[in-house]
């Protein structure tokens, strides 16, 4: 197989008319959210960069120092973002949802590179894409579960603080929160499990077909990245939502919501 | 002894209790204007809040001392925004039974409850086409049906007209009296207050009552 062809500047440039495409339409359509189209583009454009240079630095210069400061910088990033994106969290909720996503990322980082691939986990080109997608997909559940759980518990108020009064546990109010949320946050996971090889091939295969691998090696990668993306979607949102509940109430079973 | 004792009560600064003494077995009315904590000093009583300063003692003792889901199945409180399930009459006494890991209570009792309060409807209609009064009232006859020492009512009648709200107090009265429980009722209808209350309790803006 032939090695990928590389893009020249210019026709690389030529990608960005696609997104005059969404501007015209958004334009036309009076979608308000130009202003974020704007941003979100330029945002990819420079981190994208500034991560093809960072890497070509740290292939160049391997050191179990800069992956492992790359994978912190990963985990710290994608804690913020879920954070962030949901407000109103207690301090002890924030913690548990923080060492959630820290605790299960790394753990199945470990698992998949170590065993499953089955190289050194400083191994910078293994280890930092790999962290990369583990880390996403596990703050995008992450992300949506809490969601889910803060909108339930907002519209079932009511609901929680009748049954608070008729004597029942806080345990037993609150579980059926978490397992709604959770299942949310895993459905699009195991959905697009569905899907895969027929209406997608999923992006690492892509590249790695890209680049001249074999479709078959290809696809035992991408089998086990969708195994362990499910896997750390699950636990992380698990953990959180799970460890976290029990941050809503005291030891009087007082709700605070 | 009495059932509960209030002593210095304040809620998070914006309420200050008098010191209020409930007896036991009797029906108590809790007036006063919106905002001078009626719904609050229900939630003290139950122990879903605490105060911020003073004391509640029931039946003798520091309320802290209780277990807090013990003593909310001895003390039930009925809200005022009554939740029920989106299912029939049958399957929600199943559900909140459900809840307080009871077994499923049979149709004869689900139906002297519902007949208590005034809520003698199809016990398989579904309760989401109902109207306020009702769902109301058939909440009630689930809280009821748990068979609490103590239950405490906030604005019961909220969604009732006069007639059936003096109904449905007359009933629920005599079923506590009956039954040797304690019934405490946060009412704005003075009407009401003056026919059923034994004792009455006013709640005022800030000061002492």
């Amino acid at each position: 197989m032939n090695t990928i062809v590389k893009m020249n500047i210019w026709q690389f440039l030529l990608v960005y008319i696609l997104l005059i495409i969404v501007l015209i339409i958004m334009r036309r359509r009076r979608i308000n959210q130009i202003k974020l189209l704007f941003i979100a583009s330029i945002r990819m454009t420079v981190q994208l960069v500034l991560a093809g240079l960072v890497l070509t630095y740290i292939f160049e210069n391997p050191h179990p120092f800069f992956t492992v400061s790359y994978i912190i910088a990963m985990i710290g990033f994608a804690i913020y973002t879920v954070l962030s994106r949901n407000k109103g969290l207690n301090r002890q909720f924030k913690i548990v949802v923080g060492v959630s996503l820290a605790v299960t990322g790394l753990s199945v980082i470990i698992f998949f590179i170590l065993a499953v691939v089955g190289v050194n986990i400083f191994n910078a080109q293994y280890t930092i894409p790999i962290s990369g997608m583990i880390m996403g997909n596990a703050m995008t559940g992450v992300s949506l579960g809490l969601k889910t759980f803060n909108e339930n518990i907002r519209t079932g108020r009511n609901k929680i603080e009748v049954l608070v009064n008729l004597g029942v546990t806080p345990d037993k109010i609150l579980t059926p929160f978490v397992n709604t949320a959770l299942e949310t946050a895993i459905l699009p996971t195991l959905n697009s499990m569905l899907g895969m090889g027929i209406i997608s091939l999923p992006g690492m295969m892509t590249g790695q077909i890209l680049s001249g691998t074999l479709p078959m090696t290809a696809i035992l990668y991408q089998i086990s990245i969708i195994i362990a993306i499910s896997a750390v979607t699950c636990m992380a949102v698990f953990c959180s939502l799970y460890f976290g509940y029990k941050t809503l109430y005291n030891k009087k079973n007082q709700m605070h919501i | 002894m009495y059932l509960f004792e209030l002593e210095n009560v304040e809620y998070l600064d914006v309420i200050k209790y008098p010191n209020i003494k409930v007896n036991k077995g009797i029906t108590t009315f809790i007036c006063g204007d919106s905002g001078t904590g009626k719904s609050t000093l229900l939630n003290l009583l139950n122990t879903a809040k605490s105060p911020t300063k003073g004391t509640v003692f029931y039946l003798g003792r520091m309320i802290d001392e209780y277990d807090t889901i013990e003593h909310r199945k001895q003390v039930i409180l009925v809200n005022q925004s009554v939740y029920l399930f989106d299912m029939t009459v049958r399957e929600n006494f199943y559900e909140f039974y459900k809840y307080r890991d009871l077994d499923k209570p049979d149709d004869n009792t689900i139906h002297k409850y519902l007949k208590l309060c005034i809520a003698d409807f199809n016990m398989d209609a579904l309760c989401q086409n109902m109207s306020g009064g009702e769902r109301q009232r058939i909440f009630l006859a689930i809280c009821l049906s748990f068979m609490p020492k103590v239950i405490l009512l906030d604005e019961p009648t909220s969604a009732l007209d006069e007639k059936n709200a003096g109904n449905l107090i007359s009933n629920v009265k005599k079923f506590c009296q009956e039954n040797s429980m304690t019934l405490i009722i946060v009412s704005h209808s003075k009407q009401l207050a003056k026919q059923y209350a034994d004792d009455c309790i006013e709640l005022r803006n800030g000061a002492d009552a």
